[in-house]
């Protein structure tokens, strides 16, 4: 049985290879879960409609340290000493720096962090996969943990929790909770990057682009969201409109996304 | 003729609106105005202090180009004895830094977030004339710097604070200080300056619920506040760390309001402003006993201490100061000053008909009883302590000692060791009528306070070994035991 599986294994090693992807890939099938397509209602209330999400897939729990030293041995161009100023700010993978080995051990099952929006993306292409959108990642985030009804408060608590208390010592992915769709730790772990985290700062984006850069100063933040009891909601807005795509940030990481169903 | 009649009126209407208009425009030309074509050659940093301290005045005249470098912290810290709260600061405490600066001076104001910090973060100074008073140029991430160059065009008061999204949550949590932009010639002087900022916090808990306590969106949105106090936590400015001066000196307070919701009837006990600058503005108002400070405002009120003696500052919304932590106090000390108050002179017995024991709870609330399993002598002393803070201090005294011939002390009380309740009943049951303590006469009214059991065992296991009363413990049994007998 077990021969079998190593066998199928291997088969499935060769046509990773032959299709020209690492074998990584495939090690990485089983960590993503799909989410059915469905509606997301957004935040700002300058969007009546809601947006529909089509059906994609989404990595199970945010890439850790173990996984990004991988690509960075595959990928020498993002390590730090050669990343170029543009793609990542100074801070980049600055918590590598100078670790012990006792150290290395328990920062490889933690979600890497200090990754700027170049490297999150470039990691993600480099498995033929792409960072989720804000929709897709706010859609899938607002499933309740497992065996909790989606209109108790327990996300507003656990997102409460995390920001109202420091921070303590990082945690390794998936020791939070689950969501129903199978989801580890979109709330309570880290902040993660989205593919169009700047989306609210662009004028090509039509959702509202004058109401919300001033909507998230002063007074006037409470006017024009959907639900202005959803304060947890606000800070994640704010802060990805405080980002740039070269920042990194020691309490920022990332998970990937796929369109389609991931190889093979 | 009736046409003429319309002109008439007409031309006489256009003349009043020039007259007013004119009248407008010498009204806004009254203040000293910065002349934005000069630009300030000498450069100095901005020093920053921490409540209740105030920078002193740039000794030299003239404008300057100012650096102020201000750091974001989250932290947590003490809101009140035994509850801790995470605050998120400007500069490391609540309030934030004051700063202080000139009308005319060109400020580059640098914002830092720490790197350890969950949340991205800016700044609105009310003293900036620019969009967002900041707060735009200057939204940071965790780990970043932002710069911005602003001239101060008005003299005054102002609140600065955090105005990233949810604000009311950022303010919530202590986002707020002040920053003074002194005329140019600068302030009068004065002895003595402080820094008082007002602001309430929302905790999940209820005012002295013991442990950490996170923030409540549902209070705050109430504004239901279970903490208003003054400095960022409940005794910042008052006790051991209250504020002193000598008798005959000047004080100016610099008062604040962070708000988030609460507007403060600012009132110290025992003083009268001889000035205020109503509002942190220009307008002096003079002989003022209670000024208002709006949320997000400020006033600057001065007075002389003419006599020595403890003056409160308090929220004259009164529940605010004497039990949610709204009070701050100055120790006024030298030579008493009979020209000026006599001190008591003469106390006699009035007791008019109908007076009865006052309960401090309200008499629908039920105590509620919880299941807690009995204390160690040193568990009780503990818990009494913060129980004795919360409800006895304010009138027995931090140290016992009370107030001769108004509170009676409970230090080595004769009193309360002859009671063979060790003093039960004058915790749940109140006390009023003439009694002799330790020799001295005293004819007050102690309201009943509303402790549970295990609480009172507390309380009074404190007061029993921390007061030289003789020791002992009390168990919430035994208060349990007599509670019943009373029924």
């Amino acid at each position: 049985m077990n021969r079998n599986k190593n066998r199928i294994g291997i088969i499935w090693l060769i046509i990773g290879l032959v299709l020209g992807t690492s074998y990584k890939l495939i090690a990485q099938d089983a960590s993503m879960v799909k989410i059915p397509d469905g509606y997301w209602r957004p935040f700002f209330k300058g969007t009546d409609t809601l947006i529909s999400v089509s059906t994609f897939y989404l990595d199970k729990k945010q890439v850790t340290n173990e996984e990004y030293e991988q690509f960075v041995a595959h990928h020498p161009e993002w390590s730090s000493e050669k990343v170029k100023p543009v793609f990542a700010d100074e801070n980049y993978l600055i918590h590598w720096k100078n670790r012990s080995e006792s150290d290395q051990r328990v920062l490889s099952k933690q979600p890497v962090v200090n990754v700027s929006w170049f490297a999150a993306r470039a990691y993600c292409r480099s498995l033929g996969k792409r960072l989720p959108t804000t929709a897709e990642w706010e859609y899938a985030a607002s499933a309740p943990p497992i065996g909790r009804s989606i209109n108790d408060s327990i996300l507003q608590e656990i997102i409460a929790n995390w920001y109202s208390r420091r921070i303590e010592a990082g945690k390794p992915v998936g020791s939070i909770y689950e969501n129903s769709y199978g989801l580890w730790d979109m709330y309570g772990q880290v902040w993660e990057w989205v593919l169009d985290f700047d989306a609210m700062k662009s004028s090509d984006d039509s959702r509202g682009q004058d109401v919300i850069p001033q909507g998230l100063f002063c007074g006037s933040a409470s006017m024009d969201v959907v639900d202005a009891s959803d304060y947890t909601g606000f800070i994640r807005f704010a802060f990805r409109s405080s980002l740039k795509g070269n920042y990194t940030v020691r309490n920022l990481g990332f998970r990937c996304a796929a369109s389609s169903a991931p190889h093979p | 003729m009736k046409r003429n009649t319309y002109l008439n009126f007409f031309i006489i209407t256009l003349v009043w609106m020039m007259l007013f208009s004119l009248n407008s425009c010498k009204d806004k030309s009254a203040g000293y105005q910065v002349d934005l074509t000069k630009l300030p050659d000498r450069e100095v940093f901005a020093e920053l202090t921490d409540a209740p301290y105030v920078p002193p005045s740039r000794p030299e005249k003239g404008n300057a180009f100012v650096r102020v470098d201000l750091e974001i912290i989250e932290k947590t810290e003490r809101l009140a004895d035994g509850v801790d709260y995470t605050f998120w600061t400007f500069g490391g405490q609540v309030p934030g830094k004051f700063i202080r600066i000139r009308q005319g001076d060109l400020v580059e104001f640098h914002l830092h977030n720490h790197p350890d910090n969950l949340l991205p973060h800016n700044i609105d100074l009310h003293a900036v004339t620019g969009p967002g008073g900041g707060a735009e140029a200057s939204l940071i991430a965790p780990g970043k710097s932002a710069q911005f160059t602003f001239r101060a065009l008005n003299q005054g008061l102002y609140v600065y604070h955090c105005a990233t999204a949810p604000v009311g949550m950022h303010i919530a949590n202590g986002m707020y200080g002040l920053i003074l932009v002194e005329p140019l010639e600068g302030l009068p002087p004065v002895d003595h300056e402080f820094y008082i900022m007002q602001s309430e916090f929302y905790t999940t808990g209820s005012f002295g619920e013991k442990g950490h306590q996170d923030f409540d969106m549902q209070k705050a949105m109430d504004e239901r506040p279970d903490y208003v106090v003054m400095n960022g936590a409940v005794g910042a400015a008052s006790g051991n760390n209250r504020m002193k001066v000598k008798v005959g000196e000047t004080v100016r307070l610099f008062i604040g309001n962070g708000g988030p919701n609460l507007v403060s009837s600012f009132h110290v006990i025992g003083e009268i402003f001889n000035k205020v600058y109503v509002e942190g503005g220009t307008l002096i108002n003079k002989d003022v006993q209670t000024t208002l400070v709006p949320a997000g405002g400020a006033a600057i009120a001065e007075f002389k201490c003419e006599v020595p003696g403890t003056l409160h500052l308090v929220d004259h919304s009164i529940f605010r100061a004497f039990n949610k932590g709204a009070l701050a106090q100055i120790e006024v000390q030298g030579e008493e000053q009979f020209a000026v108050f006599t001190g008591k002179q003469k106390e006699e017995v009035y007791l008019p008909e109908g007076s009865a024991i006052q309960s401090i709870s309200s008499g629908k609330r039920q105590i509620e009883q919880l299941d807690i399993p009995e204390k160690t002598l040193e568990e009780r002393i503990t818990a009494g302590q913060i129980l004795y803070k919360q409800n006895c201090m304010a009138c027995h005294m931090e140290n016992g000692s009370g107030i001769t011939g108004t509170f009676p002390p409970l230090v080595n009380s004769d009193f309360l060791q002859a009671r063979s309740d060790h003093g039960i009943g004058v915790v749940l049951d109140g006390l009023q009528g003439e009694i002799m303590v330790n020799g001295v006469k005293y004819n007050n009214i102690m309201p009943a306070v509303s402790l549970n059991d295990d609480q009172a065992a507390s309380v009074i296991t404190y007061v029993l070994n921390n007061f030289d009363n003789g020791g002992g413990l009390v168990t919430a049994a035994k208060v349990k035991e007599w509670r019943n007998e009373q029924k």
